[in-house]
């Protein structure tokens, strides 16, 4: 074939799949043929705001041509998708067709029963994507989110997770690089270990006038910066990216609260001891604070929420663009299982609704081959993958975060949804707030998992479903 | 030596407004500051101002919020005084059987902290249709504000000398007339003032905006958190949001200002 | 002329003599009057009175899930009333209200004082004054986030750790300092309520009784004490009464600044029940503690009103 042949074919090929999302694989299968009897129909989707989400809002009028089905896409906060989108769940009030949860959400949500499974429309060959290739989603995030005693109960559809983030410019530097070496027996580099992330903590806590890479620093600088704040994500950080690594966890096998194990207390007490090298505001530093505080300079490391990356790792959003390194949340050095935090997040169709296959259509539209890959190229290959196809696409391997995405694939390799429990939100409030007293100094981590196993076993006996 | 001391509390005044505005001038100044100086240390006091801010809160419609909560704080202000002055004066001028029941229980009304009548409300709401209504959310404001108006105007109505409206009753006035034409001019100034005050509680409101409104009826506080996003914080469009949300209250103040001093303070008769 | 001269002549507190006119009856008022309150009474029982009775009867029941099941009786409360995490936010609240009313009572009081001397370019400062209380609680909380927060807050760095007070701490983060802070905003934000207020009641405080003041040879502070106090006594009762149920119930400053936190130092009681319905939702000892709250609250109005009744000849 001719190379201008060549040239056509490739081009009809992207004209192709840019108009009819999905059909690349058609085998005569379309979104068009398959909305026919629920055109005209209008659904309400309500998801979490987000740069990505805003992208695939422009994106939506593709589906409403194409299939005829009026979408109202509603992106709210992250505050207001929980409430607003619970409330209307659980009160019957039905007015959103799909809505979008996160893990701790689940447990709740399931127990209501308010939750439609979608196996049997999976299994409905109309209205079933044959190229929906639902093995291409990364695990075990869509599963642990998803399947539940046999049933599969929406999408993944967002997958944060916790990278290991830290200064690349004071890694490189001779002089740290030397004395690193001499203090600690090994070279600096982004920290593989827990271990390590403790130790170059340690080094790199330096006070006003000393020095760093060779300049005189005017303000105190700090080995490691993380979430400490009474809420947020801090617990599931410290659960997920410590607890677990020391071979602990909240729950045992039948969901009992294990909350006072040895395992559990000398991660905590691990935990606690970072906060020497931490800033003075970490108590109250939620997900959001800690990039800011990364992007501005004042910390070496930390372990931040990927998809905030995206934003601060940018000429023009922070003096230190460019200077980062990323790799995947650390191991523990003496541990045998690993784990990383990560949010898989989905989205489900309510028992409410009264449009569930023309909401279903929209749902796998949205998580579909093609539309991730337009997503992903509208952005510049910046985002939060949900497939593990995406990793392969060229605007994501030629994007400027490539190495990020080597730390996120890392991640997202040990992590899992959350336990399904009811009443998690009330367990996760009494630890967090006991966690981060022993973060201040003003508990034991001993002291605190024994209050914590007590209080959590007064809240659920046995907690998972 | 009167003159030294008017200017001595001139100048204190003058100290203490600036200092109480000094984060509300930082924060105009964040509307328009490039985003990589919002938080500068040491802080960024020049810098070349943007409109990226300014163009994406227009972009993202919260010009359109700020109409809905002139409309809401505004019809719900209206309604509070047509229902609240009459009910103001009667608790002040008769002798109304159980009255300090009746205030009390408007009083009462006002008690529950919101958080807890919420989601109550939303079921009621949602089990009546009424969610995301502007006749919904009105209705709602009247919880907090009809009763902080009834009982300031009450205390008003209670300064006025009766003497005028002996002298229209004694020159054969129905009540209504009276209460028409010679309470309500004098009452004035302070429906002016005490509307003004609901008028910023409704505007500024919150949490039932929020649970109850919609997309419908999105006032403009419920359109700051979606500035907090999980990508972090638009402090220049929060800025913007803010500002935006002070600017028509600080020229109604403003313009008002003689009104509502007057009011607040009762204008009586001179003798 | 007095300095604390106001510009209004006295206005007596009677009643006007019941006359002749429409419905008749005894007090010779007939029917006007209940007419009157009636449209507003009307909206209050629909509107608030419903939801709350409402929250009762949640209150009373088991809810799972937002659905409403069997009856509960007073379990909820005895729930409620043995944990202590409720007892605990009560206390914040009372400890956040006990320091800051009386500091905006003060402040506002003696704002009030110095503008009423006759301070020049009254027309700008007033408004500009005023403007924190204009502001919507949610900016007022971004805003003094933006001051205090921990290691970029605009105070926070220029002005605390700059001159080495509190060095190691933040503000917000504090457990012990947390508290001080939220109070400060709130005095931030409605000083200038109460100034407002306090301002026009001493601009409508009658002359005469100054003048006999003056003529007696009374000194300003004796004036001050004798005469300002008492007669301003029914508004400041009103206002305080408002101010200290408003600053029991805030917040939307106290929800964004710390979300109740560092640990639960700041979680004020409408903080615990905003946990205990969105997070947890836990809807029948949520709707309990709003029935308790609103009981301890109707005491304390009821207490108040007949005290400052009597006493204040207020009421």
């Amino acid at each position: 074939m001719s190379a201008k042949r060549r040239m056509w074919m490739s081009l009809l090929a992207i004209a192709m799949m840019a108009v009819v999302p999905g059909s690349a694989a058609a085998q005569g299968w379309s979104y068009k043929d398959a909305a026919k009897p629920y055109a005209g129909r209008s659904i309400t989707i309500l998801d979490e705001v987000t740069p990505l989400q805003e992208n695939m809002r422009t994106l939506v009028p593709e589906f409403e041509k194409a299939t005829g089905i009026k979408v109202d896409y509603q992106l709210l906060n992250h505050f207001e998708v929980i409430s607003k989108g619970q409330a209307d769940m659980l009160s019957g009030r039905g007015a959103y067709d799909a809505v979008m949860l996160h893990s701790p959400q689940m447990g709740l949500l399931l127990d209501a029963g308010v939750i439609r499974p979608i196996d049997d429309l999976l299994g409905n060959k109309a209205l079933t994507n044959p190229g929906l290739d639902r093995a291409d989603f990364i695990e075990p995030a869509a599963d642990s989110l998803t399947k539940f005693r046999g049933k599969t109960y929406g999408f993944l559809n967002w997958n944060y997770n916790v990278v290991y983030w830290a200064r690349g410019d004071l890694f490189g530097h001779a002089e740290e690089k030397t004395a690193f070496k001499k203090k600690y027996g090994y070279d600096l580099a982004p920290a593989k270990t827990l271990q390590q992330m403790r130790d170059i903590a340690e080094f790199f806590t330096r006070k006003k006038g000393e020095k760093l890479a060779g300049q005189t620093l005017d303000s105190d600088f700090y080995g490691i910066v993380m979430e400490g704040i009474k809420g947020g994500t801090t617990l599931w950080t410290v659960l997920n990216a410590f607890v677990k690594n020391f071979g602990g966890d909240i729950f045992d096998a039948e969901g009992k609260p294990t909350v006072n194990r040895p395992e559990n207390v000398a991660a905590v007490k691990f935990w606690a001891d970072l906060w020497k090298f931490s800033p003075p505001g970490q108590a109250e530093y939620s997900l959001i604070d800690v990039p800011t505080v990364m992007g501005n300079g004042i910390a070496a490391q930390t372990l931040a929420w990927s998809d905030f990356v995206l934003g601060i790792d940018q000429p023009g959003k922070s003096k230190l663009a460019g200077k980062f390194v990323y790799a995947g949340s650390p191991a523990n050095a003496q541990g045998k299982k690993r784990s990383a935090e990560t949010e898989p997040s989905g989205i489900v169709i309510s028992k409410h609704s009264k449009q569930p296959e023309a909401t279903y259509l929209f749902l796998q539209w949205m998580v579909d081959k093609s539309t991730q890959q337009i997503l992903f190229d509208k952005s510049g290959g910046a985002g939060v993958p949900i497939r593990n196809s995406t990793w392969a696409l060229p605007s994501v391997k030629q994007s400027k975060f490539a190495g990020l995405y080597v730390a996120m694939q890392e991640s997202l390799k040990y992590g899992s949804a959350k336990p399904k429990a009811p009443k998690l939100f009330e367990v996760m409030d009494v630890l967090v707030g006991l966690v981060q007293e022993v973060g201040l100094g003003k508990k034991t981590a001993d002291q605190a998992m024994k209050e914590g196993q007590e209080k959590v076993q007064a809240i659920c006996a046995k907690c998972t479903l | 030596m009167r003159s030294s001391r008017v200017a001595l509390f001139t100048i204190l005044a003058v100290a203490w407004a600036a200092l109480a505005i000094f984060p509300v001038l930082w924060m105009a100044a964040m509307t328009v500051k490039p985003e990589a100086l919002m938080f500068a240390r040491p802080p960024a006091w020049s810098f070349t101002p943007t409109l990226e801010h300014l163009h994406y809160v227009v972009a993202e419609g919260f010009a359109w919020s700020l109409v809905r909560s002139l409309m809401v704080a505004g019809l719900s202000t209206l309604l509070i005084v047509v229902i609240g002055t009459p009910a103001a004066y009667a608790f002040a001028r008769f002798p109304i059987r159980r009255r300090d029941d009746l205030l009390l229980f408007v009083l009462a009304t006002r008690l529950a902290p919101p958080v807890a009548l919420v989601i109550p409300f939303y079921l009621i709401y949602a089990r009546v249709g009424l969610l995301d209504t502007y006749v919904g959310l009105i209705l709602a404001y009247l919880t907090f504000n009809l009763s902080f108006y009834v009982w300031v105007l009450w205390s008003f109505c209670r300064d006025l000398p009766p003497e005028l409206e002996e002298a229209a009753r004694a020159d054969g006035y129905s009540r209504t007339r009276v209460l028409l034409h010679v309470v309500l001019p004098l009452l004035r100034p302070g429906i002016i003032a005490t509307s003004v005050l609901c008028f910023i509680f409704a505007w500024n409101e919150f949490l039932y905006a929020f649970m109850l409104g919609g997309k419908a009826v999105e006032t403009l506080p419920v359109a700051v958190p979606k500035l907090i996003t999980s990508q972090g914080v638009k402090w220049g469009e929060l800025s913007v949001v803010g500002i935006a949300a002070l600017v028509p209250i600080l020229a109604a103040v403003f313009v008002l200002q003689r009104h509502i001093v007057r009011g607040l303070t009762m204008g009586a008769v001179k003798g | 002329m007095h300095p604390l001269t106001p510009s209004k002549d006295p206005a007596p507190l009677t009643l006007p003599s019941p006359q002749g006119g429409e419905g008749g009856g005894e007090s010779g008022y007939g029917w006007f009057p209940y007419a009157l309150i009636a449209p507003a009474m009307l909206m209050l029982v629909v509107v608030a009175l419903v939801p709350f009775l409402y929250t009762v009867y949640l209150s009373l029941h088991e809810i799972r899930h937002a659905q409403v099941g069997d009856w509960a009786g007073l379990a909820n409360y005895r729930t409620l009333l043995a944990n202590p995490r409720f007892w605990h936010s009560a206390g914040i609240s009372l400890l956040f209200i006990a320091i800051a009313v009386p500091l905006e009572f003060g402040l506002g009081l003696g704002g009030a004082l110095i503008l009423n001397q006759g301070v020049r370019l009254r027309s700008i400062i007033i408004p500009v004054l005023f403007v924190p209380t204009m502001m919507a609680p949610v900016v007022v909380a971004i805003l003094w986030k933006i001051m205090l927060a921990g290691s970029w807050g605009l105070l926070s760095y220029n002005v605390i750790e700059r001159f080495g007070i509190l060095t190691g701490t933040s503000v917000l983060a504090s457990p012990s300092l947390a508290l001080y802070a939220l109070v400060l905003v709130d005095v931030w934000q409605w000083t200038p309520f109460m100034m407002l207020a306090f301002f026009a009641g001493l601009q409508s405080l009658p002359l005469t009784p100054y003048r006999a003041a003056a003529v007696d040879g009374a000194s300003d502070l004796q004036a001050f004490r004798r005469l300002t106090l008492p007669l301003m006594a029914p508004l400041m009762a009103v206002i305080g009464l408002l101010r200290l149920i408003d600053a029991f119930k805030v917040f939307d400053t106290i929800f964004l600044l710390t979300g109740g936190g560092p640990g639960t130092a700041t979680e004020s009681t409408s903080l615990f029940v905003y946990k205990t319905v969105f997070d947890f939702w836990d809807l029948g000892p949520a709707s309990a503690t709003a029935v308790v709250i609103w009981i301890m609250f109707f005491a304390f109005a009821n207490g108040f009103y007949q005290i400052a009744r009597r006493k204040l000849g207020a009421f």
